[in-house]
């Protein structure tokens, strides 16, 4: 009997294997995060077969128009800064193509963006920008416990508009926004849609996880339905992979002809020092 | 085809169908009847023991409750009661008038019989039944069979047999002849169970010592079943000791079990009572105790499963009787973290059976019942004043009459109704906090209601020839979408001599509820829905056909059976579907067809010190999902294999009496490998400022075609030793060793990223493989007392 529960225990139950996968077509990556009063600028990169080299393909042969509200067309040229895609310590996120002026931008303008290249690949995206939704009032409260167990949760108010089918992605930063903590991953970040709150107040909280001290920057974007569904969708073929309870899952975004997302940041903030 | 007009046109061939035996037995007027039940040493019931006659060539199977009924001309009869496992006993009658006689069988000294019994299956039976695609299993074979952690598992054991694949290493899941697991229709004493497992599909919810035995119906479905395409799974419960008080049970290596039954009012009637309880969680808990003050401390969640059966029957009189069967089983998990966050998870099912049975003539009997089935799951999260809860149920509220008629021995008719009520409580939500900051709720519920009416007869039309012939209307209601099916069923036997017979059947099947998971598994999340809007009734037709030959002076019987299954209304969601609380789920799903066929063969051998059967199935199983709404379909409207197609499946099992008190057992399994859905592609996500630094290092998997990938064919030996102890060798030692050769199989692949130790950089990516179970060797006790 030892020997059996011996031979039990004994081997791995993961195993590296060899995967011969069939040959796979890239397609074009859009991501575009338009910010008002910011320079408009976007990455452009291909899908790459799975087991190939780790750093993205950042096409070199694209060409990208945006075009504003008004009709008017902006080039936006191929200039990458390529130090974005092996720095881990500043925030600063990758482009390949930026503009020159900030851009401007009210509730209701429709942008779009057309990104074409040599081979003949050609992807197209709308987006709209939608009206900030004011955070009403941020709370928290401390547990009963002391010293290092002494945390709080942290409470984020709004109310939804009467229209149906708004979506929403809140993030909490902790730490100072002058040294640059809203340029860094969130404590919290989170998504979603008033399906079931429609025109009510809604509350997203967190667990006990804030300190004493601890500044604290709610950011509530009010997203567009298509790029709530491309988070959703990003992150099921994530946990696809891996999970054999999970079927596969596609992602959706709003990038015709391509993969990817393009959106109008519409956020409010407000900040929170916990005593 | 589905229509939605009157009824009355159905109630009409169905008084027809009724109608038509009252003549033939005006033919026979000088024939008597023998009736009367079989039991066995205690005085429980022995379903599927025969009584024949062998002068006259004939003979019947006692049915699910020991009864047998035969139509003689007057004379002298040898008669003939056996049931493998007990003594065959040998009467002389005198038939010159309607006679009711009980038969009471010794249990065999030969221990070997408990072994290889399998109930209503003689060989010479089975060979000479009509139907056919039916497997029937006892749970003392059962038993006997290494069973993975020692616990044994009728549905695992099913898995064994030809044309039943299992959803992955470990898992309880059926899938029949290209059927899904939601197509199974799983019956604990004639009522639906409906999610019959625990653990995410690792254990059936049927304790072994509370069941007696379990049929699984391929195809060539008997009239009184309906309502799901693929399969039956009628698990009928044990009634208990009706001369003595006897508690059993058994202690293993993950649950223990106790079972206590006896007689009551001096043998009138019997009961049985029997509960079962893990206990990962003792465990867990004095590990959580152990570190909960180092550094690092990560409780590890509390998991247990129980349940408890009850059954008990009472005789109101010569021709009255009472069963009620209970059930309770609940899985519960729970987790408390540091920071607060308390979350409860419980989910299981409920359920409770009345049945009334009463003789009206030795010819005519009825069972009426009343049950109700009800599946649920309540997962609760608390933090502080706040909590947060979703929920989801089924129950179901079903009356039903089973009549059965043996108007002459070449006649055996049976007819019913059954009408249930569905409540589909298909998502409730509510938020609240203590101080009325949050308090909203939603519910998403419909109703249905689900009848049917059905009548067959088995008509014996001479000694070679044997036809049963089957209709079955049924009917579904939910709010004002209502739809109505007529299901025939026919099936003939043809002997061409005493140790060949053909056989040939059809089979029409609806489903009007439908499983709603975007998961290959069995989860408790799982909910049921209804047909309605666009949601059409499921629908399925099986042909198949075969041949059986009873070799080696009756030792072996072999089955070669075909088959060919299509489906149209078959359910799938599209990707990203929205399938809680969402008040419109219809639009979630897609609808598409289904087809499948293949070759079961099937060599069995239940008599002598060594029994046991080797089987063998090629099979195909298809789908057609095509472009539809605004979906695309799946895999481009293209042709694919579900991901439990297997090309081939081998099963062989060998049970062994050694002597006496020892059994050796063994079981090998080779299938082709399960398809899987892997990634081609990939590509990264950097997403907004302020939400990570740099592109997001976790890759977004890009997936082509649907179930694309083989895994590795799959196969595995088990082996077991029974060990009886106790000079009245009520006590055994079960040993069993899943896996003996420790073969990884695999249970899933993934594509994982590998990291730099120091720095943390993704340096690349690799295939990998997971595999569920290594060898487990495990040790139960069991008694008798």
């Amino acid at each position: 009997m030892l020997v059996l529960l011996a031979l039990a225990g004994c081997g791995k139950l993961q195993n590296d294997i060899n995967v011969p996968l069939p040959t796979y077509n890239a397609d074009l990556v859009v991501e575009c995060y338009l910010e008002p009063g910011k320079v408009p600028s976007l990455a452009v990169t291909t899908s790459v077969p799975y087991l190939s080299a780790v750093l993205p393909q950042v096409p070199t042969d694209v060409t990208v128009t945006l075009t504003m509200p008004n009709g008017t067309q902006v080039r936006l040229p191929f200039n990458p800064n390529y130090k974005a895609l092996v720095d881990t310590t500043s925030g600063v996120k990758f482009h390949s193509h930026i503009g020159t002026t900030p851009l401007v931008a009210k509730s209701g303008d429709v942008f779009k963006l057309d990104v074409v290249d040599t081979k003949g690949r050609h992807a197209t995206a709308t987006t709209t920008m939608l009206a900030p939704i004011t955070i009403d009032s941020v709370n928290y409260k401390f547990n009963d416990k002391t010293g290092t167990e002494r945390k709080a949760y942290f409470l984020t108010n709004f109310r939804d508009p009467p229209a149906l089918d708004d979506c929403y992605r809140l993030q909490l930063h902790k730490g100072n926004p002058a040294k640059g903590a809203l340029l860094k991953s969130p404590e919290v970040d989170m998504s979603v849609e008033d399906r079931l709150l429609n025109g009510q107040n809604i509350t997203l909280g967190t667990s006990y996880r804030f300190y004493p001290g601890d500044t604290v920057t709610a950011t509530l974007y009010h997203i567009e339905r298509a790029f709530y569904r491309f988070r959703q969708s990003v992150r099921d073929a994530r946990q696809a992979n891996g999970n054999p309870f999970a079927n596969p899952s596609a992602v959706y975004g709003n990038v015709e002809g391509g993969i990817g997302i393009f959106a109008v940041l519409s956020a409010t903030t407000t900040q929170k020092i916990l005593r | 085809m589905i229509v939605n007009y009157s009824l009355r046109y159905y109630f009409l061939l169905f008084a027809l169908a009724l109608g038509a035996p009252r003549f033939a037995r005006a033919q026979n007027p000088a024939r008597y009847t023998l009736s009367g039940t079989v039991r066995g040493g205690h005085g429980e019931t022995l379903p599927g023991a025969s009584v024949a006659v062998p002068a006259l060539n004939t003979g019947t199977a006692a049915d699910s409750l020991g009864r047998f009924s035969l139509s003689l001309p007057a004379g002298r009869y040898r008669l003939v009661v056996a049931f493998i496992g007990y003594e065959q006993l040998t009467r002389e009658l005198n038939l010159t008038h309607n006679q009711r006689l009980s038969f009471d069988l010794a249990e065999s000294g030969n221990e070997l019989s408990e072994v290889v019994v399998e109930g209503a299956a003689t060989l010479e039976q089975k060979l000479k039944t009509t139907q056919m695609g039916v497997e029937h299993l006892s749970i003392a074979e059962a038993k006997l069979l290494p069973a993975l952690f020692g616990e044994v598992d009728i549905l695992k054991t099913l898995q064994l047999k030809p044309g039943v694949q299992s959803g992955g290493e470990g898992s309880s899941g059926l899938f029949v002849r290209g059927g899904s697991a939601d197509q199974n229709l799983v019956l604990l004493d004639n009522t639906v169970v409906y999610n019959p497992n625990h653990l995410f599909g690792l254990f059936s919810v049927f304790n072994s010592d509370a069941v007696q035995s379990v049929d699984l119906y391929k195809s060539g479905f008997p009239a009184q079943f309906g309502g799901r395409l693929s399969s039956v799974v009628d698990v009928k419960l044990r009634e208990g000791d009706r001369q003595h008080y006897v508690a059993t049970g058994g202690v293993g290596l993950i649950s223990s079990r106790l079972t206590y039954e006896g007689p009551i009012n001096k043998g009138k009637g019997s009961f049985i009572v029997s509960g079962r309880r893990t206990y990962f969680d003792i465990f867990t808990r004095a590990l959580n105790k152990a570190n909960e003050n180092k550094e690092d401390y990560s409780p590890i969640p509390d998991y247990y499963f129980y349940d408890a059966n009850l059954k008990a029957n009472y005789a109101l009189g010569e021709k009255d009787h009472l069963f009620l069967t209970g059930y309770l089983g609940r899985d519960v998990f729970g987790f408390s973290s540091t920071g607060g966050f308390n979350f409860n998870f419980t989910w299981g099912n409920t359920i409770g059976t009345l049945r009334w049975n009463h003789v009206f003539s030795p010819k005519l009997f009825v069972n009426t019942a009343v049950s109700v089935s009800d599946y649920k799951y309540d997962l609760t999260n608390k933090l502080d004043q706040f909590s947060f809860g979703i929920g989801s149920n089924i129950r179901d509220y079903t009356g039903r009459v089973d009549a059965e008629y043996t108007p002459t021995d070449r006649h055996l008719i049976k007819a019913g109704a059954m009408l249930t009520q569905h409540r589909f409580g298909v998502g409730r939500l509510d938020a609240n906090s203590g101080d009325g900051r949050v308090n909203f709720g939603a519910d998403v519920t419909y109703y249905g209601l689900d009848g049917a009416l059905y009548a067959s007869d088995n008509y014996k039309a001479s000694d070679k020839l044997q036809l049963e012939g089957g209709l079955r209307l049924t009917g579904f209601r939910s709010g004002s979408d209502q739809y109505a099916g007529l299901e025939p069923r026919a099936a003939a036997r043809y002997a061409l001599n005493e140790r060949t017979s053909f056989k040939m059947n059809y089979a029409l099947m609806y489903q009007y509820v439908h499983l709603v998971t975007n998961s290959g598994a069995s989860l408790p999340t799982d909910i049921w829905y209804p047909s309605r809007l666009s949601v059409m009734p499921q629908r399925s037709q099986q042909v198949s056909g075969g041949a059986s030959f009873l070799l080696g002076q009756g030792k072996y019987l072999l089955t070669d059976e075909v088959y060919y299954k299509w489906g149209k209304n078959q359910v799938d969601f599209k990707d990203g579907a929205q399938l809680f609380v969402n008040p419109e789920l219809d639009t979630e799903f897609i609808f598409g067809k289904s087809w499948a066929y293949g070759n079961e063969l099937y060599l069995e051998k239940k008599t002598g010190k060594t029994t046991g059967w080797i089987g063998y199935t090629l099979a195909w199983s298809w789908r057609n999902f095509q472009p539809q709404r605004d979906l695309p379909g799946i895999n481009g409207g293209r042709d694919f294999h579900p991901s439990y197609d297997r090309r081939h499946n081998l099963t062989v099992v060998v049970l062994h009496q050694l002597n006496a008190r020892l059994s050796l057992t063994a079981s090998f399994i080779y299938s082709s490998g399960s398809l899987t859905t892997l990634p081609l592609g990939r590509f990264g996500v950097q997403d907004i400022p302020g939400s990570s630094v740099g592109i997001d290092p976790r890759p977004v998997p890009i997936y082509p075609d649907r179930n694309s990938y083989q895994l590795i064919p799959y196969h595995r030996l088990d082996l077991g030793a029974v060990y009886k102890i106790g000079t009245r060798r009520n006590q055994d030692l079960t040993l069993s060793i899943y896996n003996a050769y420790n073969r990884r199989n695999a249970y899933f692949v993934f594509f994982d990223t590998l990291r730099d130790k120091a720095t943390g950089r993704t340096t690349g990516f690799a295939a990998k493989q997971v595999s569920l179970f290594p060898v487990i060797p495990s040790l139960t006790y069991n008694f008798r007392f």
